[in-house]
């Protein structure tokens, strides 16, 4: 049996060690175009701001990879067929099973002028996203980055730590509506500004300019502003990296059955480039891992009927760290610590709670699942809340209850 | 821009790193095998070089303690924990032995214990002194260091109270991260550490036999002074501290202490670990860079495992630097465990 892998990100090398763990004897080859190892990619901004080494970034020692057998291959896939794929147009592997663990890219906007730009405007989800960011730092005095999500504000703080001027365009009225209410946006929002970010909400670019050498220049926004910049990030947004792929159906990304089939039979797909029954592709570490595993025990021949559970995720916004659990409802308990960038929301419906927002202070989200599943009500959820508290010793935030 | 390339060339085995450790190393080979530093202490006021070395270890600990204090000012773990450290090499490594030495008393150090203070279980020393100290002594390494051991893990010691581990978590912090964290230096740190806690066991009841018989053996005498030459010497001070900038600030702790070796065994079997939330952890690797154990703690993490690890001294920089608030430090009990998954209401019933 030969089990071939397209990308080592963590859905990819989530799959390749649950199928070694079952499969002692199997030929298992990932596939990565990216680099020669799996890294961790939320781990890029702390190598922007050198607190990792590159190597760091390396979940996993690198003789593992030959203790468990797993066969590493550097390239691009270019095409795919029934029982072949071909790197970089000229080599063929076959294999016998095949996961498309592709992962995202960053989408693209069409701003007036972004075509003429040569050097100077980055993404930040990729290895070489990272050195092109290195390479631009140094000569970058001014930069501007567009996008109100999670990476943006990433590649802000990493920016910032350089002591490089960042002008933060969002689009929104308030830092991340997406996720966040209100008064989370703000509290963010002015936390960001005590770091010295400038942070404009409600502006979009519509052109952007380039010098005669091609360095972007600056930006211009839907207000009529001019922003200088040696810099531009783009973090609108990432969507599924399917653009290669041919011979099996995608939609929006690679639709795949809720045991991650795909179109084409002996291939699966799984993480951020598959799409699931109902339209749904989940895009965040925790779903590509969780995917990744179950993947792979379909391939070993296992049923799996793939339900996405109850929503979580997490984020660090410079230091406020923050936890979500769950979905938003028509009502909501918040609660702000005073003067402090720590904050509690619990959102209820129909006198259940159904989700959690929480900035500031650390919580075990296993606790707030169950509540939701038992359908707590929000006075029994406050009056134990403290009993979900994560934060360290000595360093426990008295809850709204107390 | 400038600064951040000095940072950077100083926490990364840089020119400037390589020049401070040959000063570290070259002022312990002074302090240690010459007098040189006699005549300074002296010219300042101090009695010897020894309290001249103190004073400028516990400068150390204070200045580069209101560094770490300032750094992780919103922990209050790291908060508590280093202005401990700071008062107890102020008062018990530092000022109270100096003021029993004023007062003709025996210069005692409360805040070491054997088998990190080898005299301290040596018969022909510690029957010398007043019973007090006798009895400090031989509880303190009998009872005291086990039992907090089991309640609180090797950490209530090796950093919260050691000298040692006061320096490297104040001082040394620049330098943290460049423990090594490959399994193969996890092999030979079991080997080694263990060997050395073998040794100073041996060497001890060796002694404790020479002085039950009253014989004394030369060879001994040549085995006691070759311990406090390569491992007191040489290991904790030259090795330990000297390679700070090159190695990371616990390889004395990591590779030869004979009390964290002791406190590791206590541990295995105590309360305390690293809880790991479930599914939370992105494998970034920031808490197994900053261990300054080099435990990979990021293999735990991501595999769902709250563990222990003989090694782990509970400094707390890993549940500090997660980004995602992964890991948590605690006694554990296993009652309270079993109960954690089953959350008990206690307020009125559901509709």
């Amino acid at each position: 049996m030969h089990y071939v892998i397209i990308g080592n990100g963590v859905a990819g090398i989530t799959a390749a060690f649950t199928l070694r763990d079952r499969d002692p004897h199997a030929r298992i080859a990932i596939i990565s175009g990216e680099s020669d190892y799996f890294i961790s990619r939320t781990a890029l901004m702390y190598a922007f701001m050198d607190r990792l080494n590159l190597r760091d970034l390396e979940p996993f020692e690198r003789k593992s990879y030959d203790a468990k057998k797993i066969e590493r291959i550097r390239g691009w896939v270019t095409n795919l067929d029934a029982g072949i794929v071909t790197l970089n147009g000229v080599r063929k592997i076959h294999y016998d099973k095949l996961l498309l663990a592709t992962g995202s890219v960053p989408i693209q906007p069409n701003w007036l002028g972004l075509e003429s730009v040569r050097t100077g405007a980055v993404n930040f989800v990729s290895l070489q996203h990272l050195e092109a960011c290195e390479q631009l730092a140094p000569t970058t005095r001014r930069a501007v980055v567009a996008g109100g999500g999670l990476i943006g504000v990433e590649l802000v703080e990493c920016l910032t730590h350089h002591g490089i001027e960042v002008d933060f365009l969002v689009r929104d009225s308030w830092y991340w509506p997406m996720a966040l209410a209100k008064e989370e946006g703000e509290i963010i929002a002015a936390h960001m500004r005590r770091h010295g970010v400038k942070l404009h909400l409600n502006h979009e670019i519509t052109q952007v300019t380039a010098d005669a050498k091609g360095r972007v220049e600056a930006v211009k926004t839907s207000q009529n502003i001019e922003f200088p910049c040696q810099m531009l990030g783009i973090c609108i947004g990432v969507r599924p990296a399917i653009d290669w792929i041919r011979g099996v159906t995608t939609a929006r990304g690679i639709q795949v059955t809720n045991s991650f089939q795909t179109s084409l039979p002996n291939v699966w797909a799984a993480g951020d480039c598959a799409e699931l029954p109902n339209a749904q592709i989940e895009q965040i570490w925790y779903s590509a891992k969780r995917q990744g595993e179950l993947a792979a025990k379909a391939m070993l021949g296992d049923t799996v009927n793939y339900q996405a559970p109850l929503f979580y995720n997490s984020a660090k916004f410079f230091d406020i760290e923050y936890t979500t659990v769950g979905a938003a409802a028509s009502e909501s308990f918040f609660h702000q610590v005073p003067g402090k960038d720590i904050s509690f929301r619990i959102m209820h419906e129909n006198g259940a709670v159904t989700g959690f927002n929480m900035l500031g202070s650390r919580w075990d989200h296993t606790y707030f699942e169950n509540w939701i599943h038992e359908r707590r009500t929000l006075k029994e959820v406050l009056a134990n809340l403290h009993q979900a508290q994560f934060d360290v010793e000595f360093g426990r935030i008295p809850t709204p209850h107390d | 821009m400038i600064k951040n390339r000095l940072l950077h060339d100083v926490k990364n085995r840089g020119i400037s790193a390589w020049f401070l450790s040959a000063v570290f190393t070259a002022f312990y080979l002074v302090l240690y095998f010459t007098e040189r530093l006699t005549p300074i202490a002296q010219a300042i006021g101090l009695d010897s070089k020894w309290t001249l070395y103190g004073a400028l270890y516990t400068l150390a600990v204070t200045a580069g303690g209101i560094h770490v204090i300032r750094k992780y000012k919103h922990n209050r773990y790291q908060v508590i924990r280093t202005v401990t450290v700071i008062v107890i090499q102020a008062t018990f490594a530092f000022s109270i032995p100096l003021l029993l030495k004023f007062f003709q008393q025996p210069e005692y150090y409360f805040s070491y214990f054997w088998p990190l203070k080898m005299e301290y279980l040596t018969p022909s020393y510690i029957f010398s002194l007043p019973l007090p100290f006798i009895i400090y002594s031989i509880l303190g390494s009998a009872l005291l260091v086990p039992i907090l051991g089991v309640f609180f893990g090797k950490r209530w010691y090796c950093s919260w109270v050691c000298g040692c581990g006061g320096l490297a978590n104040t001082f040394g912090e620049p330098w943290r991260h460049l423990s090594d964290k490959s399994t193969t230096s996890w092999k030979i740190e079991k080997v080694t550490v263990h060997a050395v806690l073998g040794i100073t066991i041996l060497l001890t009841v060796l002694l404790f036999i020479s002085y039950g018989t009253g014989n004394t053996y030369r060879q001994l005498a040549n085995f006691q002074t070759l311990y406090g030459l390569i491992v007191s010497s040489i290991l904790a001070g030259v090795v330990g501290v000297g390679l700070y900038p090159l190695g990371g600030t616990r390889i004395w702790c990591r590779f030869a202490c004979p009390m964290a070796a002791l406190l590791g065994l206590v541990q295995k079997i105590g309360r305390y670990r690293i809880k790991v939330k479930e599914n939370m952890c992105i494998s970034c690797g920031l808490c197994s860079k900053y261990c300054e154990m080099g435990i990979d703690v990021r293999a735990y993490a991501q595999a769902n495992k709250s563990f222990t690890r003989a090694s782990c001294v509970g400094c707390g920089i890993c549940a500090e630097v997660c980004p995602r608030g992964v890991l948590k430090l605690e006694n554990f009990s296993p009652p309270a465990a079993t109960k954690a998954k089953l959350v008990q209401i206690k307020t009125a019933p559901r509709g």
